[in-house]
């Protein structure tokens, strides 16, 4: 077990959270390395090789933005942000400095470590393939770009709706910005985020059990979106 | 001469004619009319004819007394139309401060005013205008749109001095209650053409009037600064006794479920831990979104912040708060119905799933589990409307457009955990849409709240 033991980088300068992040984190089979300025951090980060790292936006010495950029520069070790900011800019910012989730403060821990082994799994695995996703009863064909329902019932969809689905499925369970869901759909030529509204819409109604409360295509406000394939976990964090 | 039409009748003709040019001509006119006059009756009909000789000493009497009515009655005449000229002068000029007043009293701010000023000041004055007024700083500054250039070292003497200075223009100073706040340059058109001294004292007046105007909106700013500050300060206070009360509720589960689960020697059990663990989480919880809707609702009110809108579906929007609320609405069920046609708005999505949150909240606070939610939309021409109702038991009695007052609570002094800011800050975030938010008894029973919402917001 000991050699499969995850290393977790904590960027925490409040003894209260520190101590619930060790706790959470050793309980959870984790070793922890905390640190409470950003510059004792970066140095940990390099001489410990984390498996992930979690940051905290207000350090006392840096803004945490800039730790993510500056791990960034030299790693592609997944980042966590844990923070109190909730304003949706800060929270772009933090996904385009390079962070790979985020969690608002105060937050639930199981839901914290749910994400924690999400963006390991991803980081690990790399790009998905494009094989066979299956969301609630539909079963949608990436490569071939077929889909149909579980019950034999037809279901079509567009070549844009299949290709932002494709999108959010390389990335599943992580955040894809709306720029880049539009880059990659579109190309880098507008901004076209009412067009990708209605296609995230229709999405939902050919896909979703319920579309006025999706499990799978999931809205992260003013961020972009999120696709989640085992509903089931997601809904018990 | 004719015998019978006599003399005397002769002097009365002269005498008419002396009056009816008097009517018309100037006094000095009148006068060289009166002499003129006598000196024909003289040569015409005073005996020797065609002479100015009198041959009876008598006539002389005659003559003097014609020239002394003839002169009285032209003084008379010029005085009398001078007087009339006067009134009507005095009339028009009555007529044009009127309409000035008029429009000044409609304007609200200073730059309004200035801008009736200059507009009835170029009208009746055929001049141009420029109003100066002194900042905080005392530093004039113009306040009217205006190219025309001025010299601000003798405009910063008038307001020194307070007295009407003429040069190339005129400044005229604006006098406030106690000293002079400003200056109104006017430059006659065209250029050095100088007014008589009537219409500078009319220009007093328009000076005087505008100074009085800007006065008022002064004392108005004033007066509306007092009341938002007084209004602040009761909002302050009250949000001080609230926020005390209820955050100290939920504080005082945290704490003591905390100092419980930190006695080893109490040895409790670990289904015991858990219960007291989710209730500090639960508690915590509660007291994040009410500092949520506390932050929101000084943001709004005190902020004074531009909303950050972008297109988006209302379903999207729904689904936020609904999964926001997911656990608290667990034993309530809910009907979503939306229109699949329905258009997107232009909105801020924080704040319209903050209203949609806050109406669910309250649903799940103040009917019985087993309640049926229902959301709806509609668009109607350029508005979204969404209604969140239920069928519970509905609104208390009274009013129900006081629950959106801040702190008012449906049911005061239950253990129902808030500080009767939600459906507050629904309303400010509503209005600052171009929105609004109502609350209705639901037809078939229940309370019912419609948002109306511009398609595409405008910041308000």
């Amino acid at each position: 077990m000991t050699e499969a033991m995850h290393l977790v980088l904590v960027f925490e300068d409040d003894p209260g959270i520190q101590e619930i992040l060790r706790m959470l984190f050793d309980a959870n089979g984790f070793r922890v390395v905390m640190a409470d300025t950003a510059a004792r951090g970066e140095q940990d980060a390099r001489l410990h090789r984390p498996d992930v790292v979690i940051v905290d936006l207000g350090l006392p010495d840096r803004d945490g933005l800039n730790v993510i950029g500056a791990i960034r520069a030299w790693s592609p070790v997944p980042i966590v942000v844990l923070s109190a900011r909730t304003a949706e800019a800060q929270r772009l910012a933090a996904f385009e400095a390079g962070a790979d989730d985020y969690v608002m403060k105060p937050f639930s821990a199981p839901e914290l470590l749910a994400r924690v082994r999400a963006v390991m799994r991803r980081h690990v695995r790399g790009d998905l393939p494009m094989g066979i996703l299956e969301l609630g009863d539909a079963s949608i064909d990436l490569g071939r770009r077929v889909a149909h329902r579980r019950d034999g019932r037809e279901l079509r969809l567009t070549p844009l709706e299949h290709r932002i689905l494709e999108t959010l499925a390389r990335q599943r369970d992580g955040i894809v910005t709306h720029a880049a869901l539009m880059t990659e759909v579109w190309g880098p030529v507008r901004d076209n985020t009412r067009a990708l509204r209605v296609y995230i819409a229709s999405l939902r109604r050919k896909l979703e059990v319920d579309p006025s409360r999706p499990r799978h295509i999931l809205t992260e406000l003013g961020v972009g979106y999120r696709l989640v394939v085992d509903a089931a976990s997601q809904a018990a964090n | 001469m004719p015998e019978g039409f006599g003399l005397v009748n002769i002097i009365m003709i002269y005498l008419l004619g002396t009056t009816l040019g008097a009517l018309r001509l100037g006094r000095m006119a009148s006068v060289a009319l009166a002499i003129s006059n006598m000196l024909a009756f003289d040569f015409f009909f005073v005996p020797p004819v065609f002479s100015f000789d009198v041959e009876d000493i008598r006539y002389l009497f005659t003559l003097g007394a014609m020239l002394i009515v003839a002169l009285v009655i032209a003084n008379l005449m010029v005085s009398i139309r001078r007087h009339r000229e006067v009134a009507d002068s005095r009339e028009r000029r009555t007529a044009v401060l009127y309409a000035m007043s008029r429009e000044l009293t409609v304007a609200t701010d200073a730059k309004a005013m200035a801008a009736v000023a200059v507009q009835h000041i170029c009208a009746v004055f055929h001049s141009t205008a420029i109003v100066l007024m002194a900042d905080a700083h005392g530093v004039l500054k113009s306040i009217s749109v205006s190219e025309d250039s001025f010299d601000i070292e003798l405009a910063k003497e008038v307001v020194a001095r307070g007295e009407r200075c003429i040069k190339d223009a005129i400044y005229l100073p604006l006098r406030g209650s106690r000293r002079v706040k400003g200056v109104i340059v006017v430059c006659p058109q065209p250029a050095g053409r100088s007014l008589p001294t009537e219409q500078l004292n009319l220009l007093d007046t328009f000076a005087a009037q505008l100074a009085l105007s800007l006065q008022r909106a002064r004392l108005a700013e004033a007066a509306e600064a007092a009341r938002l500050s007084e209004e602040r300060a009761l909002l302050r206070n009250t949000l001080l006794a609230s926020i005390s009360h209820d955050l100290r509720t939920p504080l005082t589960t945290i704490a003591g479920a905390g100092s419980l689960i930190a006695q080893p020697e109490y040895a409790l059990n670990v289904d015991r831990r858990a219960t007291l663990g989710r209730l500090i989480e639960h508690k915590a919880r509660d007291m994040t979104r009410l500092l949520t809707n506390v932050l929101d609702l000084v943001q709004i009110e005190f902020g004074g912040r531009a909303l950050r809108s972008d297109w988006h579906t209302v379903d999207d929007l729904v689904a936020l708060a609904l999964r926001g609320c997911e656990s608290r609405l667990a034993q309530r069920s809910i009907i979503v119905d939306l229109p699949s046609d329905l258009p997107l708005i232009s909105v801020e999505p924080t704040l319209i799933v903050q209203i949609l949150s806050n109406l669910l909240e309250n649903a799940a606070k103040y009917t019985p589990p087993g309640t049926t939610i229902t959301i709806c939309a509609a668009a109607c021409e350029e508005r979204m409307m969404i209604s969140v109702a239920d069928d519970g038991p509905g609104f208390p009695p009274g009013d129900p457009e006081r629950l959106f007052d801040k702190f008012y609570r449906g049911r005061s002094e239950s253990n129902i955990v808030g500080v009767g800011l939600g459906l507050a800050i629904c309303r400010a975030a509503a209005n600052l849409h171009g929105g609004n938010i109502r609350a209705v008894n639901n037809p078939g029973g229940g309370a019912r709240f419609e948002i109306s919402l511009p398609v595409s917001a405008r910041d308000s």
